[in-house]
């Protein structure tokens, strides 16, 4: 916990830093009064500070009690994987149009999260893809996007 | 004379077969996703905002409302059947709820639970009618500063109650407000941390970050967790005996109170006014020895307090245009989206759709309890539903959701990476409520601020000379301290984080 709050601190550290050096970029006072960059010039500021702040205090405390934040193996595959699916997906999206995508992206989600049944599977998936895009350009009137097969 | 005429006229425009139709199936949806452990209230919300495009604004708001009170009804189902709350606000559910359906008492506990709510919500909205209109006629008088402190007091509030230390929660809020300031500036219409990329001039969309954080981080914390067995428990007498009611009045009146008025704080949350619903009840109880071991003041109490906070929390947005927590802030984002900025002027523009929304609440409060005593049945049989199925279904309205708003694969991509800080942030235990919060009210509280200061020629003696200014600036201060000095309770500071 120790350290992966340590790794958060120095995450946030960095953007603030690199938002004080943009908002720097704009103009914080001018003759209407406060500029674009006045905002965000203190905001990134009172971040900084307080982030190192909580870094400091990080760095110089002990950890009396050991926390795994971490997920187990199978926890942590299933995680990346569902990751890795969804940004395949939103690749995928446009060009395969959203029946095809959704119609493997749910059959192969389910097939990863340890769904075996082959009804269930191939049921929800074309629910999930041909009948929700149904639903949501005639009904809900919402265009969701068709690929370069037209599906 | 002039609010019930605007109540009678809100009541004909909720009451239109359409609209009944919307409240039902917001309803329907809200219960489902209460009732479904893994999403929350705000995340689904956020993911049936693409439900409502198509719909005239009335139409939409009504749905998004039934489904944001629906959720925090069904929240109750899975902490009495599976010690799993629904929702955060359900979590004191668990401690007599759970133990009453151990004890074969599931139905009698779900049918308090449906009936606290019912009344709890019912009383907040009357409430809500009576003090709304002059409250908002008092917040047109406020000019850019009072607005600028009002939402600082906001900030303040939900940052100082979100975690364990106030000070990670300020980072948090700053980091939201910091992701307001992408785009276009609102002022001077120059773009800001743009980077060329022209997706982002439009700044970083609301809904999918809201996607990621809540929706997409809690399917990955799901993952992780074990499998909750459903109790069975006896669902057929789901009325209280005589003795259970004499037992439940005092606290549902009470519950009913602590609700209310929490409500009207903003950034108090939906967690704090059950927590001290039932430290209430326990406290004027001749017997506290019997909370924790199946109480049934312990779930009507916390129960009635949730409904009718989630009723009056709709006051601040509507009549101040604060959001009260997240899930309000996504209502608050709806809006939005329908062009439609909350607040006194609200009122004063638009009091038919404003009305016709608080006249559904009514409406969808007695759905809600028809919904929820004879088909409780039908919805605990939805617990079994096998969380594979529940995952897929929440990413692909996730993704739907996301890409939807702006017909964007971008926005997509944002909600993956909220996604994964949502998740981190939920790991480290630092509180993701200050961020949304200061996401949503980042550009309002910045252009009040610079408003504020170009009618003052940039001397910052305009927030002190005011009155009702410093007053409020002063409140904010005070909140703080109280941070500070850990004034909350230590269990509604652990369950808020």
């Amino acid at each position: 916990m120790r350290r992966g709050r340590i790794v958060a601190c120095v995450v946030l550290a960095g953007i603030f830093l690199a938002a004080l050096v943009t908002s720097l970029g704009y103009s914080l006072i001018d003759a209407l009064g406060p500029g674009p960059g006045f905002f965000p010039f203190w905001l990134s500021l009172i971040g900084l500070t307080l982030t190192l702040a909580i870094l400091i205090e990080s760095v110089r405390s002990r950890e009396t009690t050991t926390v795994n934040i971490l997920p187990d193996r199978q926890a942590a595959l299933q995680g990346g994987g569902v990751l890795v699916a969804l940004a395949a997906a939103a690749a995928l999206f446009e060009p395969l149009g959203f029946r095809l995508t959704m119609l493997l992206f749910i059959a192969g989600m389910l097939w990863m999260l340890g769904a075996r049944s082959p009804f269930g599977i191939a049921f929800t998936a074309v629910a999930g893809s041909f009948g929700v895009f149904h639903v949501f350009l005639y009904w809900l009137k919402v265009p969701l996007p068709t690929g370069a097969f037209g599906i | 004379m002039d609010t019930l005429n605007h109540l009678m006229a809100g009541l004909a425009a909720a009451a239109t077969l359409q609209n009944l139709g919307f409240a039902l199936i917001g309803c329907l949806l809200g219960t489902l996703i209460g009732v479904l452990p893994g999403l929350g209230p705000t995340a689904g919300t956020a993911i049936l905002i693409p439900l409502t495009f198509s719909l005239d604004p009335t139409g939409a708001l009504i749905m998004l409302s039934a489904i944001y009170y629906g959720a925090m009804y069904g929240g109750t189902i899975t902490s009495v059947l599976i010690n799993v709350p629904g929702e955060a606000a359900s979590v004191i559910t668990c401690f007599d709820g759970y133990q009453m359906a151990k004890q074969g008492r599931g139905g009698t506990a779900l049918g308090i639970a449906a009936i606290g709510s019912f009344i709890g919500g019912m009383v907040a909205t009357i409430a809500l009618i009576v003090v709304a209109p002059p409250l908002a006629r008092l917040a047109l008088s406020f000019g850019p500063p009072e607005f600028f402190a009002l939402m600082l007091v906001g900030l303040c509030l939900i940052t100082g109650l979100a975690g364990q230390s106030l000070v990670t929660g300020i980072v948090m809020a700053v980091l939201g407000l910091l992701i307001a300031m992408v785009g276009i500036d609102p002022v001077r219409g120059a773009p800001r941390f743009t980077f060329g990329v022209p997706s982002l001039y439009d700044g970083v969309g609301f809904i999918p970050v809201v996607m990621g954080l809540f929706g997409i981080a809690e399917i990955l914390i799901t993952i992780e967790r074990p499998y909750h067995e459903v109790i069975k428990t006896r669902l057929t007498s789901l009325l209280p005996s005589r003795e259970e009611w004499r037992r439940s009045i005092g606290a549902i009146v009470r519950g009913t109170g602590i609700g209310f008025f929490l409500g009207l704080i903003p950034g108090v949350g939906a967690i704090i006014p059950t927590f001290v619903a039932y430290v209430v009840e326990k406290r004027v109880s001749k017997t506290p020895e019997k909370f924790g071991q199946g109480a049934i003041e312990g779930v009507a109490a916390p129960e009635t307090a949730n409904n009718a906070y989630a009723n009056a929390a709709m006051i601040p947005l509507l009549t101040l245009g604060i959001p009260s927590s997240p899930t309000i802030a996504v209502l608050m984002g709806a809006f939005i989206i329908n062009g439609l900025t909350p607040g006194p002027f609200l009122f004063k523009e638009r009091p038919d759709l404003v009305w016709a929304v608080i006249a559904s609440f009514m409406i969808g409060n007695v759905m809600l309890l028809i919904l929820n005593l004879p088909f409780v049945g039908l919805w605990a049989r939805l617990l079994r539903l096998p969380y594979q199925y529940v995952c897929v279904g929440t990413l692909l309205f996730c993704v739907i959701g996301a890409y939807s708003l702006q017909q964007s694969v971008f926005d997509v991509g944002v909600m993956i990476a909220c996604g994964v800080i949502g998740y981190g942030l939920r790991k480290l235990d630092l509180p993701v409520a200050p961020l949304v919060l200061g996401l949503i009210l980042g550009p309002f509280i910045e252009k009040s601020l610079r408003t504020s200061l170009e009618m003052s020629g940039g001397d910052f003696s305009i927030f002190y000379t005011r009155p009702l200014c410093l007053g409020l600036l002063l409140l904010a201060a005070a909140v703080l301290i109280g941070s500070i000095l850990q004034l909350a309770p230590r269990e509604v500071r652990e369950t808020n984080s």
